[in-house]
This record gives structure tokens, sequence and C-alpha cells, in this order.
């Protein structure tokens, strides 16, 4: 397989993963993205190492690389600064009459206030499973942490989400 | 009514990368030249032979009488 070939599987096969952990951890999907090419251009630069690994300790690598980063634009941004512009888009689909649509928006904006409200270990768990369609045995090897971890830091995400589309759905009369 | 599922998928959505920015991204990487370790000039494998071959014809010819004019 040509150096190109190479990359683009490990592009394939990582890109979504990465983007939602990013994502997760700084809330601002733009600059996920900008984190996410840092990490592959790394990736691209080593990939002559990278090749001679097997699939699993490729992604850790890659995902070792990703927390060393996310770690260092802490650093440098505040955390929160890009959250609210990045979970506030509201999504109107031109199939759906307008009313239809500005509940779904709505309900998006709720979970995403949701997710972002939620300890940074559950956003960024549920986040990667949601964007970035990881299983929990996935989301184990990447972040490090067992399965059972991970399938705890899901359900108290869920059950939070949950409690937010509640009190949406059913708002307290005063 | 929508499930919990849905709607997190429907979040997800918002947040996911496009199919067009992943694109962008892979190829302003791959557009990148690689890193390669620096490259120490070297001479060509056949050098000897060929030193040593000019290196003894130069001998052989700067030796050889040289013929008086007559």
């Amino acid at each position: 397989m040509d150096r190109e070939a190479e990359f683009r599987r490990l592009y394939e096969a990582n890109r979504a993963a990465v983007h939602a952990y990013f994502t997760g951890r700084t809330g601002d999907a733009q600059w996920a993205a900008d984190l996410m090419q840092d990490v592959f251009l790394r990736v691209w630069q080593h990939l002559a190492k990278l090749t001679d690994m097997p699939d699993d300790g490729q992604r850790a690598w890659i995902f070792t690389v990703a927390r060393n980063l996310s770690v260092d634009a802490h650093r440098h941004r505040h955390t929160q600064a890009g959250v609210a512009q990045a979970l506030a888009h509201e999504p109107a689909s031109p199939q759906q009459p307008a009313s239809t649509a500005v509940i779904a928006g709505e309900r998006v904006a709720v979970v995403g206030e949701a997710i972002r409200r939620l300890p940074e270990a559950q956003r960024v768990t549920l986040t990667m499973a949601a964007a970035g369609g990881m299983t929990s045995a996935e989301l184990a090897a990447a972040l490090g942490v067992p399965a059972g971890t991970v399938r705890y830091r899901l359900s108290l995400a869920r059950r939070a989400v949950t409690e937010a589309l509640d009190r949406y759905d059913h708002p307290r009369e005063t | 009514m929508t499930s919990l599922d849905d709607d997190i998928a429907a979040w997800a959505a918002t947040v996911r990368l496009s199919d067009a920015e992943a694109a962008a991204i892979f190829h302003r990487i791959a557009g990148t030249p690689a890193s390669a370790p620096p490259v120490a000039p070297r001479l060509d494998p056949s050098w000897w032979r060929h030193f040593t071959a000019d290196f003894t014809a130069r001998m052989v010819s700067s030796t050889r009488p040289v013929r008086q004019a007559a």
C-alpha cells in the first residue's frame, strides 16, 4: 500500500472518533477540527512508524497524541468559550413543516445544553459515542479506562439528557 | 415523540465533521511534505572502481617513454 493510501485508511478509520473526542473536550466543533488536523498531521509525519503497529496500537498512538494536544490547547484557550456557539446549532429539515422543524431544533438545543453541562468525562464519552459512533470497548481503549466505567459514564450522561428533555416536554406550571 | 437516541443523534449530527470538511483537511495534510531523515551525501557505489581504473590509466600513460621526435 502506498503512503497516501495508508494514510487515508488511518484517517478514515479514526477521524470521526478524534473529532468527537475534541468536540467533547472543547465544546467547539471548529476548534475540534483544527485540533484533529494537528493530530493527523503528526500521523502523516510518523506514518512509517505507525504502519508497523497493529490496529489497536495505531489507535492508541493517535489518542495519546490527541490527549497531549488537548492538554496543550486547554492551556491556551478557555474551554467553555466556544461551547454555546458549537451547541446552539438549530438544524432545520426542509422536508418537515416549519413548526416541526422548530420543535426539533429546540430539542437539539436542549440536548446540546444538557451535554454542555455534563462533567467533562461524561461529556467526552457521550460525544464520542454519539458523534464518533464508537462502541464501549472502543471508547475504553481510546480513553484508557475500563469498559464498565465507559458504560457508567454513558448511563449518567443519558440520564441527565433525559431529565433535561423531560423538563422541556413537561415544564412546571407556575 | 422522538426517542432519546433520536434526540442525541440529531444533536450529534450538528457537531459532526462533514465529509467535505474532512476531505479538505485530508488534502491539506497529504499535500504537506513528509518529514524524512536527512540524507547524508554519499558517493556512487562504483566510485572506487572508476577511481582505480582512471588512476591506473594515468599511471600507465605517464610512465610510458615519450617518443623522441626524429
